[in-house]
């Protein structure tokens, strides 16, 4: 694979991200396959409504989980702002931790 | 008019970011963490006046400073005006802006239509770049949303002269002039230390109760009084949150600025050669994630309304713990740039 691909952020990473963010916010009462990966998180979600609260303890988490350190919520909020979005931060994180 | 061409980029702090950004498009290339922590703006301050029931902290130095610092510290002028009259104010910034300076505004954020609205709140100290003006939209750089914005006149003028604390009255700045020989890689380096020294003796050694690390504890041992103070439950639970707020969502760069200033070190650490800048860094991040920890649990207590005298005592130990780690720290970090 030529260098200048970006890493790619596969389903099954996003499945797992899904099944963290359920676990962190402790929501029993969804299905990771219910969450839309393209989504906001934030609003107008059927399935989830996350606040600024859910989205600092889904940094935490992620940090835990992947080593990746999201400094800012500004940016953050960007980042976090869907599963699709926090995938590729992590997928890209986690491609430049193995150069 | 057409947009002045400018480098937009997401940041961490408004004021910080604003800077960056105004600087690097007169072809000064200084980070946002670089202008933090030139300018020494790592603070701690607590605030009690009698018109607040709650007392309230902030953790950089106040609005303006870091402008103010740079100017001193690298030869940089800058021009600051500020209006009565909207009209006028208006005429002032159409007028800079057609001539292709891009101009700082002050703000109250909550004017800004195209942030969300769940993320829009009144805070009068913001700032934005305005571009340049199409029919009646101003075309702005707001270093919170990720792309260049259109902003009504109306909204603008609203936002430039909102009313309450902090209030803008118009105020707006933009870079008049560099020093004629430009910024030297020495003058970085002398502006770093005087920058490292200032924030490290603001922290540890000014004998005023509410700055620094005195401020800190008091800070912390005014918490436990909340509970007595406050009317009723959502009231101590809107003051336990707004801690939350300072420490993680004001846009600190996350850990209240010591995130940021992590960066600064490490970046310090290379250009002023000094190694022993890369270990502070490591241990400003320690501390800035046990300040995160910190944020999430008043928030999580807060939502909860878990708020009884042994929650009010865990908080005040919590705060106590990092002014004990941050008095180590800027001591440390005073000692070596005396």
């Amino acid at each position: 694979m030529p260098d200048t691909m970006p890493p790619i952020a596969s389903p099954e990473l996003k499945m797992e991200i899904k099944k963290l963010i359920l676990e962190t916010l402790k929501i029993s009462d969804v299905k990771p396959e219910d969450i839309d990966n393209a989504a906001s998180l934030f609003e107008n979600n059927p399935v989830v409504q996350l606040d600024s609260v859910d989205a600092l303890e889904i940094v935490m988490a992620l940090q835990r989980a992947y080593g990746v350190h999201i400094d800012d919520q500004n940016i953050g909020r960007f980042i976090i702002r869907s599963v699709d979005s926090i995938a590729e931060f992590v997928a890209k994180e986690k491609a430049k931790a193995n150069k | 008019m057409s947009q002045i061409p400018f480098e937009h980029k997401l940041a961490a702090h408004c004021e910080s970011g604003m800077l960056s950004a105004l600087l690097n498009h007169k072809g000064l290339r200084i980070s946002e963490p670089m202008v933090l922590g030139l300018t020494g703006a790592i603070f701690f301050v607590f605030i009690k006046t009698p018109h607040m029931v709650f007392p309230v902290f902030d953790m950089r130095s106040r609005p303006g400073d870091m402008r103010k610092n740079l100017g001193k510290r690298l030869g940089i002028e800058f021009r600051t005006q500020k209006f009565r009259d909207p009209l006028a104010a208006r005429a002032s910034l159409e007028a800079l802006v057609a001539r292709g300076i891009p101009t700082t505004v002050q703000v109250d954020m909550f004017y800004m239509d195209y942030i969300p609205s769940y993320m829009r709140v009144h805070f009068n100290a913001h700032f934005i770049v305005v571009l340049g003006k199409e029919a009646s939209d101003f075309l702005v750089s707001d270093c919170y949303y990720p792309s260049i914005s259109r902003l009504s006149q109306d909204s603008l003028d609203k936002a430039r002269f909102a009313k309450s604390d902090f209030a803008p009255k118009g105020f707006q700045f933009y870079v008049a002039s560099l020093p004629p020989h430009g910024v030297s890689d020495d003058m970085l380096r002398a502006a770093a230390i005087k920058g490292i020294k200032q924030a490290a003796s603001n922290m540890v050694r000014l004998p005023v109760p509410f700055i620094g690390i005195k401020g800190m504890r008091r800070f912390a041992d005014n918490i436990p009084t909340w509970p007595k103070i406050a009317r009723n439950m959502d009231a101590l639970s809107h003051a336990i949150m707004s801690i939350h707020i300072t420490l993680e969502e004001r846009g600190t760069g996350g850990g209240g600025f010591r995130f940021m200033y992590a960066s600064f070190l490490q970046e310090a650490a290379k250009f002023c050669n000094r190694p022993e800048f890369s270990d502070m860094s490591k241990r400003i991040m320690a501390i800035g994630d046990r300040w995160r920890e910190l944020s999430l649990f008043v928030a999580r207590i807060g939502k909860d309304r878990d708020l009884g005298d042994n929650r009010m005592q865990e908080i005040r130990q919590m705060i106590r713990a990092r002014a004990d780690e941050e008095e180590a720290f800027f001591r440390d970090l005073l000692a070596m740039v005396k």
